[in-house]
């Protein structure tokens, strides 16, 4: 029987020089697959208690999906493993571009490093051959340099994982950029490989990756492509912004189908949901202080997705991707091109920070996947600075004489650019709100918003109090792509897994905000559902589109021929969120610690807007979702039988 | 499983040059043979052997072939996606993806850059999820 897995990791260490290469138990796969539950597995029984994030004993992964090269849709992602220095517990970023697949080609699941090297090195793997070689030329380069050089020498074909300058500065929010500005953006887990001086992992593999029943798979996959090209029409950019001013007024919703959402991202890409998410109440504003009405559409026609459009010179596919939400732009000034801006991007470096000029969102979007910067966080690091300077806490003159003042674009390039290369307040800046709140003081931390540590992605929990239950209690804080109550209307999980809440067909909006065993189950079932996706390797929007559509679940069992039941692939994404909970106990994190800032939960609600009077409990509904999880609802800490039945301790 | 080379093999080398998985070893005029673990089955060292010396991972006997006649992939983009998995597969690195559009769409497309590279072994036919690549003789 053919698998779909290598069967094997190399354990780098780079302290001194040495490789191994391990094989992995076959139960370990049918327990975690790969992807995340591989790197979970790894890092929670090899990294000891209270390992330093930046220290000898951290370990970063590469890790490939385990549905990668199988000839299924949507499973080119790979994940980023690590302890977040950024939040001190679990942490990892997930990507796509062409990395996932090459990981596999040179015959392993993942890469793992630990130790720190004496000088800057790069890992470079030809098949099973891998080599450490100087970087101390590539040292100082931008992400986007590195990599052409890279590839000047081995060829466009290698697949390269790189840090830009942030990574080097050794940056709380810097991430791992592939394919010229595709970035493993979160968890800060840049800096971990910046304090490694491992400047990048260059790949070259042919090796073949195995299936059970190709048949099936092609079968599969064809029938999905039905759904993917599914026609809906759709109006242009700005008449579409009405639809948000629409779903802001109405007092009653309808599940959505994510048909939808997948003929957005398929014509303009995320930034689709740019004026439609500002006007709805989905997107933070003004360091998630102001809403719709301090950015009303006179403003936001400025980040019109049809602008965005209008720049792309053709689209870009991540690997085993029919979709394409990215796409090549291009732009004016110092950059000739940059990857599409993201719907975050555009929002963190536009809304939050109240920035009109969509000119300047494209540099800067250029600016940080170039120094390996995560524009979510650098967006929200701005808005905070902003804050303090209108609250007068910080002053012109800390600020280098930048009046950073909402929406002043030329002081918030100046700030960023300080940020990346760690200059004056930028120094201050480039950790991110938490770090930088508890050095400024004078009651800034009121509203420096985070959930333990990591800043919030660009969409408010008071319009969807689903995506404030996952801020709070994933391994991973601050999390926007696992769960919220549209995503699980759109995964429409109910239709292959058994006894779960099918959503009315037309409810309140206050209902939405209501704390019951429902919702506890539904979240529970988005984290299960993203872990076991995450394992295999699976596109957030591809799931979008429907769980019987894009047929995860039987597309591992004709890669595998397992034959379990959907239920039982559930089980396993619940495995390896536990684990990551575990991981977290195990060093010393408080889950109650990583609830996000009030401001975001509304304990002081809004007076006018989209999400006037809107508060969302976090209390309760963590407590629910940990009960669905076996575990103490009111710490948050797995339960012994918990651990039991599930095979981890 | 992976292609052997039997007793006839001459030495004479062809094989070797075509290896994308440099899994072939010997010395000049002697028998060469194939490592099993980096072989990975894409049947160039059959197509080039002229002492018709390599048996496939079934044990069947490979034919030369004349390399104006090998077959290249023909990509249908009326049904290709622009997912990319052919290019991944490819062994040789002889496919790639457009910088530019297609004529209908902003879709990207993959395409033959180097015809001369392909080693006509077929796994960006076989890969292709939508079935949208055939081997055809372009000679």
């Amino acid at each position: 029987m053919k698998k779909p897995y290598m069967g094997k990791i190399l354990m780098v260490d780079l302290s001194n020089g040495t490789m191994t290469e391990e094989t992995i138990p076959d139960s370990v796969y049918e327990q975690y697959l790969s992807g995340m539950g591989l790197g979970a597995y790894i890092l929670y029984n090899r990294m000891p208690a209270g390992a330093d994030p930046l220290g000898q004993e951290n370990i970063l992964g590469f890790c490939s999906g385990f549905l990668t090269g199988t000839g299924s849709f949507f499973s080119g992602r790979w994940t980023l493993v690590g302890k977040s220095p950024l939040t001190g517990g679990w942490g990892d970023a997930n990507c796509g571009g062409t990395f996932s697949p090459a990981i596999k080609r040179c015959g392993y699941d993942a890469i793992f490093f630990k130790g720190i090297s004496p000088d800057p090195v790069y890992l470079y793997v030809k098949n099973a051959k891998a080599t450490l070689k100087d970087a101390a030329d590539l040292w100082g380069q931008d992400a986007v340099e590195t990599e052409e050089t890279l590839k000047e020498k081995y060829g466009q074909k290698a697949a390269v994982a790189v840090i830009g300058p942030a990574g080097e500065n050794v940056s709380l929010i810097s991430g791992v950029c592939t394919d010229r500005g595709r970035i493993a953006a979160r968890s800060g887990l840049g800096a971990v490989m910046g304090i490694k001086k491992l400047k990048a992992v260059v790949l070259e593999g042919i090796q073949r990756i195995g299936v059970n029943d190709p048949t099936t798979m092609k079968r599969l996959s064809q029938k999905c492509v039905k759904w993917v090209n599914f026609p809906l029409p759709l109006t242009q950019g700005n008449l579409f912004a009405h639809v948000g001013t629409l779903m802001r007024a109405t007092p009653v919703l309808f599940p959505q189908d994510g048909l939808l959402y997948k003929s957005i991202l398929k014509k303009w890409g995320t930034g689709g949901m740019n004026q439609v998410s500002i006007e709805m109440g989905d997107s933070p504003l003004k360091n998630w202080g102001g809403s719709n009405c301090d950015f009303p559409l006179e403003k936001s026609k400025k980040i019109n997705p049809d602008l965005i459009k209008n720049t792309e010179i053709v689209k870009y596919h991540c690997y085993s991707c029919p979709l394409g939400c990215g796409g090549i732009c291009a732009t004016k000034g110092r950059y000739a091109h940059t990857h599409k801006p993201e719907y975050e991007s555009i929002l963190a470096l536009g809304g939050l920070c109240m920035n009109e000029d969509l000119d300047s969102i494209f540099y800067l979007n250029e600016l940080l996947n170039r120094a390996g910067m995560d524009t979510i966080s650098v967006g929200a690091t701005v808005a905070f600075a902003i804050e303090c300077y209108e609250k007068g806490i910080l002053t012109k003159q800390d600020m280098g004489g930048l009046e950073l003042k909402w929406g002043n674009t030329e002081a918030i390039v100046a700030l960023i650019k300080k940020m990346i290369n760690r200059e004056g307040i930028g120094d201050l800046l480039a950790d991110g709100t938490k770090i930088a709140a508890a050095k400024i003081g004078k009651g800034s931390e009121e509203f420096a918003i985070h959930a333990g540590g990591q800043e919030l992605a660009m969409h408010d929990g008071r319009n969807d109090p689903g995506f404030n239950v996952h801020y709070s209690v994933e391994a991973t804080p601050g999390r926007h792509t696992i769960g919220a109550h549209l995503y699980y209307e759109m995964f429409q999980l109910w239709k292959c897994v058994k006894d779960l809440p099918k959503p009315s067909l037309l409810f309140t909006k206050t209902s939405k905000y209501e704390v019951n065993t429902e919702k506890a189950k539904s979240s529970a079932a988005c984290s299960k559902f993203m872990n076991l996706a995450n394992g295999a390797g699976m596109c957030l929007f591809g799931l979008f589109i429907g769980a019987k559509r894009v047929p995860t679940f039987d597309w591992l069992n004709a890669a595998t021929g397992w034959q379990l039941t959907p239920e039982e692939y559930m089980t396993i994404g619940e495995r390896i969120q536990t684990l990551k909970q575990s991981f977290n106990i195990k060093h010393g994190i408080e889950p109650r610690n990583n609830f996000i800032s009030s401001r975001a939960q509304g304990k002081i609600p809004q007076k006018e807007g989209a999400n006037k009077g809107r508060f969302v409990d976090v209390e309760k509904l963590a407590s629910g979702y940990w009960e669905q999880f076996g575990w103490d609802t009111t710490t948050g800490k797995p339960k012994d039988e918990t651990l039991r039945k599930l095979g981890i301790k | 499983m992976s292609y052997t080379i039997t007793e006839k093999c001459n030495g004479c080398g062809a094989c070797v040059r075509f290896c994308a998985a440099i899994a072939i070893s010997g010395e000049k005029k002697k028998p060469h043979a194939i490592d099993a673990n980096s072989c990975i089955e894409c049947g160039a060292c059959g197509r080039v052997c002229p002492q018709a010396a390599v048996l496939d991972a079934e044990g069947i006997l490979c034919m030369m072939i004349k390399r104006s006649e090998w077959l290249k992939p023909d990509i249908a983009l009326e049904a290709c996606v622009a997912c990319g998995i052919c290019i991944d597969a490819c062994p040789v690195g002889c496919l790639d993806m457009s910088e530019l559009p297609r004529k209908k769409g902003v879709d990207p497309f993959p395409y033959l850059k180097d015809a001369k590279a392909c080693i006509s072994c077929g796994f960006c036919s076989r890969e292709c999820p939508v079935s949208a690549i055939k081997l055809e003789n372009t000679a």
